[in-house]
């Protein structure tokens, strides 16, 4: 236990709740419990053993003190806020993690935070601004290539790192080299069709 | 003011989500976040006799344990998962010291970190009585239902059989499934504005309110349900989760707020899936080709508590004119989770069974698999006698043909053959799913800067909710997508229905429209003269006001001013697909074109058509969209999908997704996609009926048969692999 205080108000919590039964006791607590939230901090400390990573997120020099099992992905979500990339496996099985690390697309679940010491990491934060979309981005507005939009921004980053590779010349090799993005709501016609839009533009580019 | 036919506007979410920017409910900023972590049970079925949480409570960071001691005053209540809204069924894990599936959470570690929450969970551990149980319906042990769960009849079915010139008796069997949707189901309970906000991706916000109260034995009005953005729905989230009351309870008791991502290995055992079932079909009939009886008798394999129904049998008889029908489903119960709604529920299996079916009829009679359906159409339902209140099946199927050029299929199997020696298989196969709407609250608000605001009933979860109350607002009052705000998925905002169902539409647009319209008659009133081309926003300024706001509820046809209140309180009140004038079905025609390599039996479908009566189409690219996943969802089922339950364990094998195979993008060809638009106005003055689950509708059986083409081989089961076909 992080905190001696928690410790005390939990054990406190747990006898109100045995003596006067969950159900009065958590109706009863709704207003302090609002109260307790309020005025805790922001910034969970790490528990684990740390490590120190120096590196750039989004073109933004950063330091974190961090937890060694970290995942990137939890790392990215739950200590720089930049929910973009989605947890749909936690497993490197779906895609929808992915971001860059040098330019070159990674399932950032089952990349270790404590592994981007001295990298460089873009996220769909960083890909495009609310004025400027990256072609990408327009042409997967353009040709439908999302429905729910969970799998949408690792199907972006892959898709642009897709194009990168070289892997985007005909419509079948699009199909093979995005096959590690799952699409369940089946967007994968719109997806080929955007690809093959942004493609000659971010050739250019 | 007229309704725009075949509208084609981008998504009006596409761009938030492009950016990142749409927020999903793990996605939510809270200060001072606490992350839990589950603990599965590790047996089928038995008793806990001990928990020792000694090692997980030294693990750094753990701020808590909960166990079945903390929450067995929690209720389960119809609202509970796997009740279905019937008394008496249901189950809420950790509510005692017993196990009823695998996988279900016995403890709920809570800890600063997620990573000490997962090290927690992983330390806990759980001694176990075990109990003899069954996992499959074909047990000894497995218990059948007393009475079927429904039944349909129309005419002597049997005798017409009986003395049938063509007969067809076959079995077909379809597996488990599992929805998987990408994004996890994750539940974040916390207190803003001193009530309890439960951050669920979910198709129904109000359950929260309304049914995780009654559960915590809490004031409704104190909770709020807010899921603006579901990634992904297909009916896995349809209701409170088992993980819900357990977050909720752990936020109150801790004073803190509390998020659970629940990993995917154990949403295959806590989470809804499509159960397994078996499907005998019979079908006569003469010497042309006219269907003399159709006997339909379905097997589905449910847990021992749980209230969900089986209703293979509703479709079917409504496909053709069978002249006698005899149809009943029943209930296998075993000790396994909770099995539910994921698309199209029984009609996507029911349509697998009888529509394979109908093409082994053709065969019989040495018909034109699309000659015989467009010979058995019928404008009448065979049960009921009433009419449809629209059915455009046949030109579904002719535009299908042309489209697809059906005219190069041989009824000789295997003899097209690619340039590359592959096997080339056409099938075809037809869809229905009912008409039905569900009550709405609307709230609109527009403008004198030409803003405009509307707060309604409805869920977000990738099918175009928001482009569909969109497209009325910019129909009826001409206003700017940009200054459109969509407020949906929230019951701080309008009590929220089960989004399910293929409904979501027929209500969304209703209420859309029924609100803009009221909008435009307040504001005539107050003009005093006939509104003009100006724009709307403008003509409200020169009235002096800043802003107009009408609230409409909406009523579906046939339903009284009651459901409003049934609404309110969370209570599913859909009507169809029977009103009292007529059936109500969407339909659909699918014709698929598979390639397979002779020597290792791989199956590829190069092209899909499909042609869907779905009324009026709201928005054409979200609704073609919406159709080709339908049937990637097909193409999946007929070559990939099945969760496979070892029997001696009670658990899913295949729980994640490298081994629960979904499609990829390289197992998707050519999807081309047409409409017949056609407003169906005796439903709703919007004209539409549902796309999202008639979608799916008979895409695998047009699949399926397409394989036989190519072989002359039938599988009667699924998914059809390789080792069928070697």
């Amino acid at each position: 236990m992080s905190d001696p205080h928690d410790r005390q108000f939990l054990e406190i919590t747990r006898r109100q709740v045995l003596e006067a039964g969950t159900i009065v006791a958590v109706s009863g607590m709704l207003p302090v419990a609002a109260q307790a939230q309020a005025s805790s901090s922001q910034l969970a400390p790490e528990n684990g053993v740390t490590v120190q990573v120096r590196f750039q997120i989004n073109g933004q020099p950063s330091v974190l003190e961090i937890d060694a099992r970290a995942s990137l992905l939890d790392m990215l979500r739950e200590r720089l806020g930049l929910v973009g990339a989605k947890k749909g496996c936690d497993h490197g099985q779906c895609g929808a993690c992915t971001v860059h690390i040098d330019g070159r697309r990674v399932a950032s679940c089952l990349t270790l935070a404590a592994k981007i010491d001295g990298r460089d990491v873009t996220t769909i934060e960083g890909v495009g601004s609310a004025d400027t979309l990256h072609p990408m981005q327009q042409a997967f507005i353009d040709h439908d290539a999302l429905q729910c939009g969970y799998c949408t921004p690792g199907q972006i980053m892959a898709a642009i790192a897709c194009v990168k590779e070289g892997h985007a010349s005909t419509p079948e090799e699009i199909r093979e080299y995005m096959s590690g993005n799952i699409c369940r709501c089946g967007a994968y016609v719109g997806i080929v069709a955007a690809i093959e839009q942004a493609a000659p533009q971010i050739e250019r580019g | 003011m007229t309704q725009e036919q075949t509208a084609d506007r981008p998504r009006v979410d596409a761009y938030e989500k492009v950016l990142g920017r749409a927020l999903y409910a793990a996605d939510q900023p809270i200060a001072g976040l606490l992350h839990g972590m589950t603990v599965p049970a590790t047996i089928a079925k038995g008793r806990i006799e001990a928990i020792d949480l000694t090692a997980a409570t030294n693990v750094r960071g753990v701020v808590r344990i909960f166990t079945h001691d903390d929450f067995s005053q929690i209720k389960t209540t119809p609202a509970a998962r796997g009740a279905y809204g019937r008394p008496s069924k249901g189950y809420q894990p950790m509510t005692g010291p017993i196990v009823r599936h695998r996988g279900e959470p016995v403890a709920l570690v809570v800890a600063e970190t997620l990573e000490a929450a997962i090290e927690g969970a992983e330390a806990v551990k759980v001694r176990y009585a075990e109990e003899a149980f069954s996992a499959a319906m074909e047990d000894d042990r497995a218990s059948r239902e007393p009475e079927p769960e429904s039944q349909l009849s129309s005419g002597d079915a049997e005798t017409a059989f009986a003395t049938a010139s063509h007969r067809i008796d076959v079995e077909y069997l379809h597996p488990q499934q599992h929805h998987n949707p990408i994004e996890l189901i994750s539940t974040t309970a916390a207190f803003e504005d001193g009530e309890l906000r439960i951050y669920e991706g979910t198709q129904a916000a109000s359950a929260f309110a309304g049914g995780l109260a009654g559960m915590m034995g809490m004031d409704p009005t104190r909770l709020r349900g807010v899921s603006p953005y579901t990634g992904g729905g297909f009916g896995q989230k349809n209701g409170i989760q088992e993980q819900s009351v357990l977050v909720a309870s752990a936020a109150i008791l801790l004073r803190r707020p509390v998020k659970l991502v629940m990993p995917r290995g154990q949403l295959f055992h806590t989470a809804s899936y499509r159960p397994r079932s078996r499907h005998r079909v019979r079908l006569g009939a003469d010497e042309q080709g006219r269907l003399l009886a159709g006997l339909y008798e379905t097997v589905q394999q449910n847990s021992r508590y749980d209230g969900f129904g089986c209703e293979h049998g509703a479709n079917p008889p409504r496909m053709y004119g069978y002249g006698a029908w005899l149809g009943s489903d029943r209930i296998v119960r075993v000790d396994t989770q909770t099995p539910g709604h994921q698309r199209a529920p029984h009609e996507h299996p029911s349509s697998y069974a009888t529509e394979c079916a109908m093409d082994e009829l053709a065969e019989a009679v040495g018909m034109d698999p699309v000659e015989l359906r467009i010979a058995n159409d019928a404008q009448r339902d065979p049960i009921t006698g009433k009419p449809f209140s629209s059915r455009h099946l046949a030109d579904c199927l002719r535009r299908g043909a042309e489209l697809f050029d059906w005219n190069r299929r041989s009824r000789e199997p295997g003899a097209l053959v690619a340039e590359n020696g592959d096997l080339i298989g056409l099938g075809v196969a037809c869809g229905s799913y009912k008409g039905s709407m569900t009550p709405a609250v609307t709230t609109l608000r527009l403008f004198a800067s030409g803003r405009c605001e509307i707060a309604t009933s409805g869920h977000e979860m990738g099918q175009g909710i928001r482009s569909v109350i969109a497209a009325e607002l910019i129909d009826v009052l001409g206003v700017d997508p940009e200054k459109l705000d969509i407020r949906i998925g929230d019951t701080g905002h309008a009590p929220q229905h089960v989004t399910a169902g293929s409904w979501g539409t027929g209500s969304a647009a209703p209420a859309a429209r029924s609100a803009a319209v009221k909008l435009r008659e307040e504001l005539n009133l107050l003009t005093g003269s006939a509104l003009s081309e100006e724009p709307i926003h403008l003509q409200l300024a020169r009235t002096r006001r800043p802003v107009l706001e009408v609230t409409v509820n909406t009523i579906p046809l046939g339903k009284d001013a009651q459901v409003i209140e049934q609404l309110r309180r969370g209570i599913p009140s859909t009507t169809g697909p029977e009103y009292p004038e007529f059936m109500a079905f969407s339909w659909i025609a699918h014709f698929a074109e598979v390639h397979l390599e002779a020597s290792t039996g791989r199956v590829r479908v190069k092209r899909v058509v499909s042609v869907a009566d779905c009324g009026r189409v709201m928005n054409r690219r979200t609704a073609e969209s919406q159709v080709r996943g339908g049937v990637i969802w097909g193409i999946g089922a007929a070559l990939r999908e099945v969760g496979e339950t070892d029997p001696r364990f009670g658990g899913v094998l295949n729980n994640d997704l490298a081994e629960y195979v979904v499609p990829v993008n390289a197992d998707i060809g050519a999807i081309d996609v047409d409409f017949i638009d056609q407003p169906d106005f005796k439903l709703n003055p919007s004209g539409v009926k549902g796309l999202g689950e008639v979608a799916m509708v008979g895409a695998t059986a047009a699949v399926v048969n397409a394989v036989y083409n190519a072989t002359g081989r039938r599988i009667r089961h699924l998914p059809i692999r390789i080792e069928d076909l070697l």
